[in-house]
């Protein structure tokens, strides 16, 4: 486990320094792939939700569709996927990415998930149809919900799996997202599966969740694999062995109409960046923005030049 | 040549800056009219700038309520405050259109305004709308834990902030605006004053122009017209300028010249009479002075001869006598041509003289006469007249003696009376005489002239000459009404103010 960890982050610091380096020498891809022939359908309008990840992965599908000639409205910055949805259903948005996991388990409700990424894929693309929306290829990476504390605390209480919290004594406080409370994969899901009821949500903002598991405010926190933080040895992630959190492979829905107004050139635009998109480049660019200030749009536009996207 | 004439005409220069004045003036009030119009639009766009704030304003109220109905809908589950929420919700779309036409036609603005119905139909899309489709789907519950995101609050913030910035930058251009109206008031005042200075100073040179390039000119030649018309003929004025003034200055100069030329000639001509008058007078004067002599002579030989043989050649005593009265009538004339060119020359002696003693000195020089032949002289009251004493006596004594004369069958009765006539006394001599056909009445005055034979009354026809000679002399004049049989009144003038002597010296043309 440490091994693999100390990996991914020799490999995330690797390709951070090549990020950098391709930053000031990008002119012969960008020339390369230049821009395509101006599409004639309608702008499509993309959302992300309001934390580094979609921030990144809206600027990602903004600027490789733009590449392409296409016209792009990015509406960053929205909530979460209560929100978001409902938007999209609504016909406000066009796209979006979402994590199949969290669309299987807050949206489509369904609760018996299936085992496997490809499973819960196809359910989720199924529901999807049904709607009037298309789930694309989904990503290499995934970044499902876990829950991570400090290794000291681990060490303290012998905790390395989230069962392991049932032996902690007293309430267990949880910094989390304010809608961790009511949704499965928070504590709906952790008491029905793990049987914990010891539990406490502390709601704080997304950025906020780290810096309060470190001031010692919270014991645990609602974390998100890909996040640049759970690069290093900083934290420990506890293991999920009953499956709660479902697979966090991120696919964008995209509407029936907007796909047939563009036909299939947009549909292997998207899907061209999304198969890159594999865990170790995500966590560095998650990291890129979070540690290093660096802004999503800029970080994007790196990544795409990188591998000839743009 | 016509150019140049034409460029120095005052005509042309006074149209000339007639029309620089008129052209300072209307440049003056476009200038005013396009400072007024700004200020009239930079007012108006104002107008249209608040109200813009102003609907801003309560658009971002509007929002205010929007979010605020909207949580206290979650949390307290009252219908009433999503009404409110759904009530606002319907009203952002109309305002933020009305807001993009108030707000100025600043580029930056509208912007500003297209961002910020973006961000407000962000807000409703992407929070309004979906907590509200959250509460009717899955409860209240799932929609208090998307409120405590703060997802909604965080959007408005960056929304009122985008207020925040249009209001900044609309106060801003309205303060420019109206800054720039002032400036412009303050400017076209400034123009307007200043216009009206030049207009001012254009005025004030076209009349200093006016005084000093016409008017002082046409003084000049006023002055010198009153000079000469006083008679100093020398008087010329400057004639260098070009214009309509040299013009007159030459017609004037050249007026003066040939004045002069005129004035040059009759005076020349006037000493050449004068002179020839007294080369005349002269002659008279020697040759009768030298007649006298030989008259004597011959007089007194034939006084002799007379004597000598007196006694045998009696016959021949009729010849003697024959010459003693030719040589008589001779000494006679040349006394009375003698007579007659003294009174026109010599010294007078002029002071205030009782014309009454003059008379009467008169009468004893005539006493013998009147008494031979019974003649009645009445004298009225007579002034003192300013005259010579002796050629007044003299013409007094020629006038009573002529009356005397020429009485006629009947006894003659003379008077002499004296009148004031305006600035003149007028004497007159009145007879009932024999008087004179009015045809000759002007005639008699003209030296030896008579109108009778020397036999019926005995003269040289002198007398009246000198009485005229004398009285032009003393500045008067002197005439005769008559009529044949019916006697004779002889007038004359002598100045009554003045003093005779101080006449200038006169010049008979007909002498």
């Amino acid at each position: 486990m440490s091994l693999s960890r100390s990996l991914v982050a020799l490999t995330a610091l690797a390709v951070t320094l090549a990020l950098g380096a391709c930053g000031g020498t990008d002119g012969d891809a960008a020339n390369t792939t230049g821009r395509g022939a101006p599409s004639s359908g309608p702008p499509i309008r993309i959302g992300a939700k309001n934390f580094t990840e979609q921030s990144i992965l809206g600027e990602l599908y903004r600027q490789a569709l733009e590449g392409k000639g296409y016209e792009v409205v990015l509406k960053a910055d929205i909530g979460s996927t209560e929100i978001i949805h409902r938007a999209l259903r609504r016909g406000a948005l066009d796209m979006y990415p979402e994590y199949v996991g969290v669309l299987l388990s807050e949206v489509a409700e369904v609760r018996a998930r299936p085992r496997g990424r490809d499973a819960q894929y196809e359910s989720a693309r199924d529901y999807e149809r049904k709607a009037g929306y298309t789930l694309l290829a989904q990503t290499p990476f995934s970044d499902s919900n876990a829950l991570a504390v400090k290794p000291a605390f681990a060490k303290r209480h012998g905790v390395r799996t989230i069962a392991d919290l049932r032996k902690l004594r007293g309430t267990v406080k949880i910094g989390a997202l304010p809608e961790f409370r009511t949704r499965y994969e928070g504590l709906d899901g952790l008491e029905d599966v793990y049987g914990l009821r010891n539990l406490e949500v502390d709601a704080v903002e997304s950025g906020e969740r780290y810096s309060t598991l470190d001031s010692g405010d919270v014991d645990v926190a609602s974390v998100f694999t890909s996040e640049g933080q759970l690069a290093g040895t900083d934290y420990v992630v506890l293991d999920d062995p009953r499956g709660l959190f479902a697979s966090g492979h991120v696919a964008p829905i995209l509407s029936d109409r907007i796909l047939e107004a563009h036909g299939p050139g947009l549909r292997t635009a998207i899907d061209a960046v999304s198969k890159r998109l594999t865990t170790p480049a995500m966590r560095r660019m998650n990291a890129a923005v979070d540690l290093d200030d660096r802004l999503p749009g800029e970080v994007a536009s790196a990544f795409l030049r990188a591998n000839t996207l743009l | 040549m016509l150019r140049r004439s034409l460029r120095t005409q005052i005509t042309t220069k006074v149209v000339a800056l007639s029309a620089a004045a008129a052209i300072l003036l209307g440049a003056a009030l476009v200038t005013l009219i396009v400072a007024v119009t700004g200020q009239r639009d930079a007012a108006r766009v104002a107008f249209g700038s608040q109200q813009a704030l102003s609907l801003a304003n309560q658009l971002e109220k509007s929002l205010l309520l929007i979010e605020s109905g909207l949580n206290r809908y979650v949390t307290t589950r009252e219908p009433r405050y999503l009404a409110t929420a759904k009530r606002e919700l319907a009203t952002y779309p109309v305002a933020t259109r009305r807001l993009a036409g108030l707000v100025s036609d600043d580029p930056g603005q509208q912007t500003r305004v297209a961002e910020l119905s973006e961000a407000i139909t962000d807000y409703d899309a992407f929070w309004a709308t979906s907590l509200i489709e959250i509460v009717s789907e899955d409860g209240f519950e799932e929609a208090r834990s998307q409120v405590e995101t703060n997802g909604g609050r965080s959007r408005l913030d960056r929304v009122r902030a985008q207020f925040e910035s249009l209001f900044t930058r609309e106060r801003a251009v309205i303060r420019a605006r109206e800054q720039a109206a002032e400036r412009g008031s303050a400017r076209a005042i400034g123009l307007g004053i200043g216009g009206l200075v030049i207009v001012l100073g254009v005025a004030l040179g076209f009349t200093l122009y006016l005084r000093r390039s016409v008017l002082r000119p046409v003084r000049t030649v006023a002055d010198a017209t009153g000079r000469l018309a006083a008679g100093d003929l020398s008087t010329r004025v400057p004639a260098e300028r070009e214009d309509e003034l040299g013009e007159l200055a030459r017609g004037f100069n050249s007026m003066a010249d040939s004045l002069e030329r005129g004035r040059e000639e009759l005076e020349y001509t006037n000493a050449e009479l004068t002179r020839s008058n007294a080369e005349l007078e002269q002659f008279a004067s020697v040759t009768s002075h030298d007649l006298q002599a030989p008259l004597t002579t011959i007089s007194m030989y034939a006084e002799l001869l007379e004597r000598r043989h007196g006694e045998q050649a009696d016959g021949d005593l009729d010849l003697v006598d024959g010459i003693r009265g030719a040589t008589q009538q001779a000494r006679t004339l040349i006394r009375d041509l003698l007579e007659y060119s003294r009174a026109g020359r010599g010294h007078l002696n002029v002071e205030g003289v009782p014309a009454g003693l003059v008379v009467e000195q008169a009468l004893e020089q005539l006493a013998g006469a009147i008494e031979e032949t019974g003649a009645q002289v009445s004298v009225g009251e007579l002034p003192v007249v300013r005259a010579d004493r002796a050629n007044l006596c003299r013409v007094f004594q020629n006038l009573i003696g002529n009356a005397v004369k020429f009485a006629g069958e009947e006894t003659a009765h003379v008077s002499i009376e004296a009148q004031r006539d305006d600035g003149d006394w007028r004497f007159s001599v009145r007879d009932n005489g024999i008087g004179m056909n009015p045809d000759h009445a002007g005639r008699i005055f003209e030296p030896f002239q008579r109108l009778h034979g020397e036999e019926d009354y005995p003269g040289t026809g002198i007398g009246l000459a000198v009485c005229e000679r004398i009285i032009d002399q003393l500045g008067g004049r002197i005439w005769v009404t008559s009529s044949l049989g019916e006697g004779s009144v002889f007038s004359f003038t002598l100045p009554a103010g003045s003093p005779a002597g101080a006449q200038p010296p006169r010049v008979r043309a007909s002498a």
